[in-house]
């Protein structure tokens, strides 16, 4: 297992280093020059050339590049424009509110999907199937921020049953820990401020999950079918099992491998959705950081979150291949 | 029976790809010609008329300048979905080239061309399309290309994959000791064989490029003020949703709408040209 992950990661190389070369050339792709674009008309020269030599831009392209990844491997991500603060220390304060509400969502959306997919698929062309197949595709075709205001509006503006966006209501005062509110609430015993946090985290959790939620209920569903038409679940119903042990324990066991792949690469896509639901949420994680940055043409900071959303990926990536294999005897026999 | 008979058999079965169909054709009919139609303009100010309720004169009311808002929709449409078309067109041309490509040539072309996709792969598509439109500038044309860039590296694995199952086939490696140019055995042999997957992800794709520009345009990355643009529109009457939702809501829903009958259209072309699940639909 080890050799198997030391090669996915050397196998992930090439592939990072034209993930630096993206990410570095994107204050490249500001069309002129960055500096005096960033500064607008205003600047006088002095600034343009400090701003130069801050961006590394007076210095040779290869240079530049070779100066930006050895800042990276020092974990120097550059200083934003807008606070003059290291980015990878703003980034590290606004991480875990973005792990906290993905990671829900995930959860969620695995609550609730991989039901919806079984059920779905033991009952093909039922009411419950058809109506299900018609919200999933709804749930795959709404636009984050189109479901984001829906909720807001009804169980915010007119229900007044959760808050319309923060993390934590500001009467409350909490005392930061780890950096994950409900955690903080819990180990403090802060139980207001825990209270608080969750209540915060519903709203955008639903919006997040809901993609996902969506897409494996789908994809769970349509696996499950094809499974249940295999020939070894025709021996386990020969053999006499009964409907709910060949369900779960041959069909659900064998479809959940591939919901796994579909699971990490729609984490992904929901790492994206996190800029639109964190900026309408007013969640302070890194996709409203990145939202800011973009308006205030922070570029160090835009580049250093789109590098993280990129790392986090292929982090996930790598769990999980390394996930399948651990499951699947045959993937793990063809590791060693 | 002949393929096109066949298919149309298929979809009258196939409820949802009806459904699909029928709520893009008649979102098409409102974006050709709504703008005839409607006496209203998308641009011009009335602010004695400002944000008001649904009623017979504006069936979706009015926004914050007193513009109405069915006919904003149906301008923003013909901006949303031919951003759609035009992305899906870029993303196809260079996605299916560099995929073809790299699964024809093989060796160093192909290591090259796939590294470059995965690497692209390696981020979340809009995180992507959103710092490439933040980098080259708030504009509509800008988030086009920038969405296009996220969505080629989809075409090509397509690409590649049929590429790789098309070029062991007999009728290829015959156009090979013909002594055919390679641009055209790619055209002639490879590419229109693989066609048909190609065109369920094209499907599929306008869905996500219609998603992503309006999330551009939400973010106010993709179309400026005053253009009429869905996501952009949504944005834009956020504020006053309390006091008027459907400013808000009634873009947003059109978009919910063009994605949903796109998903529809290509997950029933998908089945279609599984054959599989076409002898089960059938």
């Amino acid at each position: 297992m080890a050799s198997f992950i030391l090669r996915r990661l050397i196998a992930l190389i090439p592939v990072m280093c034209i993930v630096l070369v993206i990410v570095f050339s994107l204050v490249r792709f500001i069309p002129g020059d960055p500096a005096v674009t960033l500064l607008g008309p205003g600047a006088t020269q002095a600034q343009i050339d400090a701003l130069r030599a801050q961006l590394d831009l007076d210095q040779s392209f290869p240079l530049q590049f070779f100066n930006y990844v050895g800042g990276l491997l020092q974990g120097d991500f550059g200083v934003s424009l807008k606070t003059g603060q290291p980015v990878a220390h703003e980034i590290l304060i606004r991480l875990p509110a973005t792990i906290e509400l993905s990671v829900l969502a995930v959860i969620v959306a695995i609550i609730i999907g991989i039901p919806i997919g079984v059920l779905s698929a033991t009952r093909p062309n039922s009411i419950f199937d058809h109506i299900t197949r018609v919200v999933s595709l709804v749930g795959v075709s709404m636009p984050a921020f189109l479901l984001a205001l829906i909720l807001q509006l009804v169980f915010a503006t007119y229900l007044g049953w959760l808050p319309v966006s923060g993390r934590m209501s500001s009467f409350i005062v909490a005392e930061p820990v780890t950096g994950f509110a409900i955690l903080d609430g819990l180990i403090t015993g802060n139980w207001a401020a825990a209270s608080s946090a969750l209540q915060h985290l519903i709203l955008p959790t639903a919006v997040l999950a809901a993609f996902l939620a969506a897409t494996l209920g789908r994809f769970v569903r349509n696996t499950m079918l094809e499974v249940m038409g295999e020939d070894f679940i025709r021996t386990a119903k020969a053999k006499g099992l009964g409907r709910a042990d060949v369900i779960l324990n041959h069909g659900l066991r064998n479809s959940l491998l591939p919901a796994i792949t579909v699971v990490g690469l729609k984490f992904a896509e929901m790492l994206g959705g996190a800029i639109l639901t964190e900026t309408i949420f007013a969640w302070p994680g890194i996709g409203r950081y990145m939202f800011e940055a973009i308006k205030n043409r922070d570029y160090p900071v835009i580049q250093g979150t789109t590098l993280v959303f990129a790392l986090l990926f292929v982090f996930t990536s790598i769990i999980v291949d390394v996930l399948y294999g651990v499951l699947d005897p045959r993937v793990r026999k063809r590791m060693k | 029976m002949s393929v096109m008979s066949e298919f149309f058999s298929f979809l009258r079965k196939n409820t949802l790809a009806l459904a699909g169909g029928i709520i893009l054709l008649l979102l098409v009919l409102l974006i050709v010609f709504g703008p005839v139609i409607t006496p209203y303009s998308p641009t011009k100010l009335d602010v004695l008329h400002k944000l008001t309720a649904p009623s017979w004169s504006h069936w979706l009311g009015t926004d914050a300048f007193g513009r109405d808002v069915l006919t904003r929709i149906m301008h923003g449409g013909r901006a949303t979905l031919s951003i759609g078309v035009g992305v899906v067109a870029i993303a196809f041309v260079v996605g299916v080239s560099l995929g073809m490509l790299a699964g024809f040539a093989g060796g160093w072309t192909d290591t090259v061309i796939m590294r470059i996709v995965d690497a692209i792969l390696a981020f979340p598509a809009l995180v992507l399309a959103i710092a490439l439109a933040a980098a080259f500038g708030p504009s509509l044309e800008n988030a086009m290309l920038a969405v296009a860039i996220t969505l080629a590296p989809q075409f090509a694995r397509v690409a590649r994959s049929q590429a790789l199952s098309i070029s062991v086939k007999p009728y290829v490696e015959a156009a090979i000791s013909l002594g055919l140019p390679t641009p055209r055995i790619l055209f002639r042999y490879v590419f229109v064989n693989g066609l048909g997957p190609l065109l369920v992800q094209s499907t599929l794709a306008l869905g996500s490029a219609i998603l992503q520009t309006a999330s551009l345009g939400f973010l106010g990355l993709g179309a400026q003020p005053p253009m009429a643009e869905w996501g952009a529109d949504v944005s834009a009457n956020l504020q006053f949703v309390r006091a008027a939702a459907w400013v808000a809501l009634a873009p947003g829903m059109a978009i919910l709408l063009a994605v949903l009958s796109f998903n529809l259209i290509g997950d029933s072309l998908a089945d279609w040209f599984n054959p599989r699940r076409r002898s089960e639909l059938n």
